[in-house]
Formats: structure tokens, C-alpha cells, sequence
């Protein structure tokens, strides 16, 4: 407020200089390693999701609300896997750019990609090493997560949760559906 | 039913622009249009400075002052003395619409404001920097020349109306950065606006002693410390740098055929 006039002596700039870090300089640093740390972390983890699905590719995982004429089904069970991802800050400053405007936030596409797809492989694990053949009605539900503020602004993160029945096949030798 | 293993296709969920062009293109095109917006909203204000006359303005805050000022005893004499130059230099101004007041704020950074209502607060960091009377009376008249030219009232509608409009048109993460852009893309006018106060100041100056020496002998000793300034520093900061203002004065003098030389007045409490 008001006009401010005689501040360039040596403090004034000194505490200029050092406004204008904390304003822009600081900011703009951690947007850079929330970056870096951000993209680093999801490439790494594109990488494990591809591997995985390689590893699981030939079970069956159907979204089929009934079970198929065809299984011959002897076991069934609930299966789950679940993700909590949540927003590094340069992915939430761009969003926050984005909304301005409106438009596909590019920047959140690829992690909530990474959590269906992470979600669906931990359900299909969850059914392998309990010894089942097949996954049918398989659904995905995703819930948000409050932060501990409990204000209801600002978000923890998103929950990913891919659930369905797992069944075992009456024979082991019968043919794969 | 044949179950036909496949792996899920790359691409069809997930866009293929890369972050950092999304950035990039969301970063220049908002700054861009925030640019014009702000630029809008100096013109709305510039035309309801239009509507707002001086007398209203100074009547509407004739007893106002800061909350947070931290003022000296009315006894002080730096504040009888500096009360007293003002209203001799304000003499000169025919017919200035304001009762000029002054007030001493307590903080050691030299600085000096002007406020709605003709207030005018100096610092003490700048009263122990002054050294003769010349030197001060240059500085109050370019605070004289902010409530001529109501830059006042400028500074203070762009900070109402930019904190308005962009809280309402953003959301609080982006609404701090917003009027960090915009304040930026304003700051080229507030130096004009402060070469313009200079302008003034300086004419007042000469009207008063007859002569100008010693008026910017302040900003000489601040440019002569000042060796670590940054050319961006000076860019972005909302006033001239001290030796660009140096140069304007002495144009200004060389122009108007002011003397540069003349008898000074030094501060009585300086003397003692």
C-alpha cells in the first residue's frame, strides 16, 4: 500500500534481492526437483508396471459381471489390490495452471494411469499366489483421501482400488477358458 | 468364449505431450493473458481516479493512519522539523488539495511513503542517512510528487483490485502467484511513476533553495555502496536504479539551466 520510495540503499536491495528468491527463485527450485524426483519416480515405475503385466498377460482378468458358461468353477474368493497415489507439486502447480483455463490435465493422466493399472496388477497377484486360475467382475472404485489438515481443502491423495472374484478351475488339466 | 491374452495399449489413457511443454505453453499463455488483464484493470483505475476528485479523497482520510505504525513522541523535534519543510516546500505547490502530515515510522530501512489523505511517513533509517536539509527535502518532494500525480491512490487500487480479481478468478495455490506475475508486469509503470515524482521533486527544490546541490547526494552515496546490484534486480524492482536517477536529475538540471551549486542548510538535530 502506498508508494514506497527511498528503499535502494544497500539493504533495500539486499532485502530485494532476497524477496525476490523467496518469492520466485525458491519456488521455481522446487518446481525443478519436484520435477526431476516426480518424473524419475514415474518413469521407474512405468518400467515395473510393464514388466508385470508381461509376467501376468496370460491370466485371464474379465470384467464380466457373471462368471462365463465356460469356467468350471470349483473355489471362488474376493480378490483386492489397492494404490494410494498422490500429486508431486509440479504436477500440481501445472494443474493448478490448467484449471484457469480448463482442458485434459495432462500432467495427473499418467499417474492416475500408473494407479489402475498398479491397482489391477496387485489384485491379479493377490489371486496367483493364492493358487487361483481367473479373475471375472472385475471393478475399480477410487475414493479421495483427505490431508491431515481434516479442513477439507487439499487433497492426501487418491485411492485405486480394483476388486472382483477369483476362481479356481475344478480341474487343473481342463482346458484354459 | 477364446481368451485372447493382450497387453494393455500405451498412449490411449495417458496424453503424449511431455510435461514440460504443457509447462511451458500454460506458463507463456497465462502470463500473456494476465499481462493484458492487468493492463485492463490500470486503465479501469486510472478512469476512477477520474471520478474520485482530490478533495474527496483527502476529506475521506483526514485523521486515517496505518495500524501497524510504530510512530515517535509528537515532541520529537526530527518530526517538527520535517512537519515544518514539508509544509514549506508544499507552500510552493499552488494550491494543494491536501493537509500535508508527517509521521516518523520506527524502522531502520531509509524509506519514505506517501498515503491516502496527504500523510506522509519518513523512516528513521532514512532520517539518520540524510545529512543536510537539501538532501531531505528532495525525498519529501518526491513524496509531494506521488500525491500530485495520486500515484498514492494508483499503488493502492492496483493492490485491491489485482487481490480481488485474482482471488476470485483463481484458486488460492495460484492466486499468490498470479499477483506475483501480474504486480511484475506493473512494475515498469511504477518506475515511470517515480521518475515522474523525481521530476517533481526536483523543480521543488530548485523553487525553494533558488538552487538543487546536494538534491540527489543521497542516491550518489547509494550507488557508490551499492556494487552487488544485479541488472534483473534493477529490472524488476519498483523503482529506478540510483544511478539511472542521478543521470535523469542532472539532465533534468542541465535542461532547466538550475544551479547546481549553492549555499546547503544542515539539519539542526544533525549538528548537535
Amino acid at each position: 500500500m502506498g508508494r514506497p520510495c527511498e528503499s535502494n540503499d544497500m539493504d533495500g536491495n539486499t532485502v530485494e534481492s532476497i524477496s525476490l528468491f523467496m518469492n520466485f527463485g525458491f519456488p521455481l527450485l522446487l518446481l525443478m526437483l519436484a520435477y526431476f524426483i516426480g518424473s524419475m519416480i514415474e518413469r521407474k515405475h512405468f518400467r515395473n508396471i510393464r514388466r508385470r503385466e508381461e509376467d501376468n498377460v496370460g491370466f485371464p482378468v474379465v470384467s464380466f459381471d457373471t462368471m462365463p458358461d465356460d469356467w468350471n468353477a470349483s473355489e471362488s474368493t474376493l480378490v483386492a489390490g489397492s494404490i494410494v497415489v498422490s500429486l508431486d507439486y509440479f504436477k500440481r502447480v501445472i494443474a493448478g495452471l490448467r484449471a484457469l483455463v480448463g482442458g485434459r490435465v495432462k500432467t495427473y493422466e499418467p499417474l492416475l494411469d500408473r494407479a489402475r493399472r498398479e491397482a489391477l496388477l496387485r489384485m491379479t497377484e493377490a489371486a496367483r499366489e493364492q493358487g487361483y486360475d481367473a479373475v471375472f467382475n472385475v471393478r475399480l472404485e477410487t475414493s479421495r483421501l483427505a490431508n491431515a489438515r481434516g479442513d477439507g481443502k487439499g487433497i492426501a491423495g487418491v485411492e485405486m482400488l480394483a476388486f472382483g472374484t477369483a476362481v479356481k478351475f475344478a480341474s487343473r488339466f481342463a482346458s484354459r477358458p | 468364449m477364446r481368451f485372447n491374452p493382450k497387453l494393455p495399449r500405451e498412449g490411449v489413457n495417458v496424453s503424449d505431450t511431455h510435461p514440460l511443454v504443457e509447462a511451458g505453453t500454460l506458463v507463456v499463455g497465462l502470463t500473456a493473458i494476465f499481462i493484458v488483464i492487468a493492463l485492463a484493470l490500470v486503465f479501469i483505475i486510472e478512469i476512477a481516479l477520474y471520478f474520485v476528485p482530490v478533495e474527496k479523497e483527502a476529506e475521506f482520510f483526514e485523521d486515517w493512519l496505518p495500524e501497524d505504525l510504530v510512530t515517535v513522541s509528537p515532541r520529537d523535534e526530527r518530526l517538527q522539523k520535517t512537519q515544518l519543510l514539508v509544509d514549506r516546500l508544499a507552500f510552493h505547490w499552488q494550491d494543494a488539495p491536501y493537509e500535508f502530515r508527517v509521521e516518523i515510522d520506527d524502522a531502520p530501512v531509509a524509506n519514505a511513503m506517501a498515503l491516502p489523505g496527504g500523510l506522509i511517513i519518513v523512516t528513521e533509517g532514512l532520517l539518520d542517512q540524510v545529512e543536510s536539509e537539501n538532501e531531505l527535502a528532495f525525498v519529501l518532494g518526491h513524496e509531494l510528487g506521488h500525491f500530485k500525480n495520486r500515484d498514492h491512490l494508483r499503488a493502492l487500487g492496483r493492490g485491491i483490485v489485482l487481490t480481488l480479481f485474482f482471488s476470485v478468478a483463481t484458486g488460492s495455490d495460484v492466486s499468490g502467484l498470479s499477483i506475483k506475475v501480474t504486480d511484475l508486469a506493473l512494475r515498469g509503470f511504477s518506475r515511470e511513476q517515480e521518475s515522474e515524482a523525481d521530476e517533481f521533486a526536483l523543480a521543488l527544490v530548485y523553487t525553494h533553495y533558488g538552487h538543487v546541490d546536494e538534491a540527489w547526494r543521497l542516491f550518489q552515496r547509494w550507488d557508490e555502496e551499492d556494487d552487488s546490484l544485479l541488472d534483473v534486480v534493477s529490472y524488476l524492482s519498483t523503482h529506478p536504479a540510483a544511478d539511472d536517477r542521478i543521470e535523469e536529475l542532472e539532465e533534468q538540471a542541465d535542461r532547466e539551466r538550475w544551479p547546481v551549486e549553492g549555499p546547503t542548510t544542515a539539519l539542526e538535530w544533525r549538528s548537535e
